[in-house]
């Protein structure tokens, strides 16, 4: 059941909403538990199971941790002083065997579901070097829906309640509802618990405003996942099914109308979700803040799925960083090297870390590792050469403020960025390689005049719909990024104005979008992940 | 105070630190620049300050990140 579904906006967001708004204020966060198990067993029937033991995992792990400060600190009054450090270390130390013991089975059912094939068949390669032929043991599992999401989420709640940022919840209810919460659990955005958990377990009342500023979200989302996205996946699939029959702009086209969809569905379903969620008086995280302005590569995941890099940022780059070991590392190189390299070495093996884990995430197959260690590569190359364009630019006298030298930032963050997307849609990475040189031979602007671009799936009104529809993104980007609140200011317009925007895009996701047979959406690509 | 702005001149130079309003907002402080800043705080005070102590509160002014190195010092 897709969140564009009839099914899904009728029978689990208006349903949830109307008895939500029948039920008593305090047993409001029942309906949403409710309808977030039954939209996540309609999706994967017994496979629930597992989101509900991912849940049950870490509300005991929680539990025991809480139970083991409690006991810390009634105990701390009465030790002496000198006792307190080494009581404090052996707390420290159970709090930890927990902890990791809760993150490795909740990533474990995640790595034997989604990796075993892969692991396998890298294992079996590895055995074929040395001349032992053996077939690969393993085979594709039935995935449960969201696990890759819920499963980041389920690990920030654990190490945050061993960290000490917040005590773990005593209601089970709560903790399992903020994993299967009904709008993020299919693509996210990946939740924390103390920014969400509260939210959605007090009642909120009736809000008209919540309700309509919810459903204006919803459309737009709607409207950038039908009218566009599911419009450029038809040219998508046709080049990159067919990836042999097509040489330059037609690639170039194909690679840039990629990254395009990828943006507006998976953006949009974001609007979808925080609009689903929005509707109940619940704010979910932002994932996207007008990426494509970004100035460099590392900016770029700072607004892009902004809830993964965030969760990689905290949990892992920082762990790893800060880590005994690595600290003893930092200490070693900065006695032993220059301050630039006693910086980038152990920087460069964390960020290592951080990548090869951001591509394997998205997929478990070579092609998306390569995704996560080419910006790995990107980063390390722009961290190594920074001295030398400093000095460079110095010398030329360029003005790094200036508008024309950030123009060109944004357009070199653009161009790596779209060369990462086209190896993220390639079937594999060979496929990727010839798609890439392709785009360089019999590159010629002749096939926009001769009408070779035209002919590929879609008409010259198609083209005028993306470009339009791609012109209103840009429009409504840039206007945020300029700190505009615009559904408010849409909201606060009068009723003509108002009702005329709505109606307009209403009736340009019913008119303008991409349907295929009898009204049919296109999945969401991140869906299966 | 003084140990501190040299650290932070150290790690990110050519900023005006005591006049700056949001170290993190305005882009001073990224993830490696943070990292190299907490191993040295870490070193130089003698506190251990974990990732949960990475918040945009604590690292927002040169006044907020002594505070913490205070509170820390005191734990």
């Amino acid at each position: 059941m897709s969140y564009t579904s009839i099914s899904y906006l009728v029978f689990i967001l208006l349903g949830s909403f109307i008895v939500y708004n029948i039920v008593p204020l305090k047993h409001r966060w029942k309906v949403l538990l409710t309808f977030s198990y039954l939209f996540y067993f309609i999706n994967s029937g017994k496979y629930t199971l597992f989101i509900l033991f991912g849940s049950l995992t870490i509300y005991v792990g929680g539990l025991l941790i809480n139970k083991i400060d409690d006991g810390y600190n009634m105990a701390r009054k009465a030790l002496p002083k000198e006792n307190k450090k080494e009581y404090k270390a052996l707390i420290g130390w159970q709090k930890k065997c927990i902890c990791v013991c809760v993150v490795l089975v909740n990533v474990g059912i995640l790595v034997f579901l989604k990796y075993s094939v892969f692991f396998g068949q890298v294992f079996t390669d590895i055995l074929s070097l040395l001349h032992i032929n053996i077939e690969n043991p393993m085979y594709q599992r039935m995935m449960p829906l969201g696990i890759s999401f819920y499963t980041l989420s389920a690990v920030s709640y654990i190490v945050d309640v061993y960290r000490g940022k917040y005590r773990a919840s005593d209601s089970f209810g709560k903790v399992a509802l903020f994993l299967a919460f009904f709008p993020h659990i299919v693509e996210g955005p990946i939740a924390r618990f103390d920014l969400v958990a509260d939210q959605m377990y007090e009642g909120h009342k009736f809000d008209y405003k919540n309700m309509t500023m919810g459903l204006q979200l919803i459309l737009w989302g709607f409207f950038k996942k039908i009218v566009i996205a599911d419009r450029a996946n038809m040219y998508v699939n046709q080049i990159f099914n067919n990836y042999a029959d097509y040489t330059g702009l037609p690639v170039v086209m194909g690679m840039l109308l990629y990254t395009l969809q990828l943006y507006a569905e998976f953006s949009g379903c974001m609007d979808i979700v925080r609009g689903s969620a929005q509707m109940f008086g619940i704010g979910l995280s932002e994932n996207f803040n007008q990426p494509f302005i970004s100035k460099t590569v590392s900016e770029f995941w700072r607004r892009w799925h902004m809830t993964l890099g965030a969760w990689f940022k905290d949990y892992v780059f920082y762990s790893v960083s800060l880590s005994k070991s690595f600290v003893k590392l930092s200490k070693k190189t900065r006695e032993h090297m220059n301050s630039f390299f006693a910086t980038f070495v152990p920087m460069s093996i964390a960020m290592f870390i951080v990548w090869f884990g951001t591509g394997i995430w998205h997929g478990a197959s070579w092609k998306y590792v390569m995704y996560g260690l080419y910006y790995w590569a990107i980063m390390i190359i722009g961290l190594l050469t920074e001295p030398l364009f400093k000095r460079l630019y110095g010398k030329m006298h360029v003005d790094r403020q200036g508008k024309v030298y950030r123009l060109l930032q944004v357009v070199r963050t653009f161009l790596f960025v779209n060369v990462g997307m086209l190896m993220f849609r390639a079937d594999d990475l060979a496929v990727f390689g010839h798609m890439f040189v392709s785009m360089f031979k019999g590159f010629s602007l002749d096939d926009i005049a001769d009408g070779t671009l035209l002919g590929i799936k879609l008409d010259i009104a198609d083209f005028a719909v993306l470009a339009a529809g791609t012109l209103i993104l840009l429009i409504v980007g840039l206007y945020k990024e300029k700190g505009h609140q615009i559904r408010e200011e849409i909201a606060s317009r009068n009723i003509v104005l108002r009702w005329a925007v709505y109606y307009v895009l209403l009736f340009s996701v019913i008119i303008l979008g991409a349907y295929g047979k009898g009204y049919e959406v296109a999945g969401f690509i991140y869906a299966q992940f | 105070m003084e140990e501190l702005l040299k650290i932070l001149n150290e790690v990110k130079p050519g900023v005006d630190y005591e006049n700056e309003t949001d170290l993190i907002g305005h882009g001073v402080l990224d993830s490696i620049t943070m990292v190299t800043l907490v191993l040295q705080l870490s070193d130089e005070f003698d506190v251990d300050i974990s990732p949960v102590d990475i918040t945009p509160e604590n690292f927002k002014t040169v006044q907020t990140i002594y505070d913490m190195i205070q509170r820390l010092e005191d734990e």
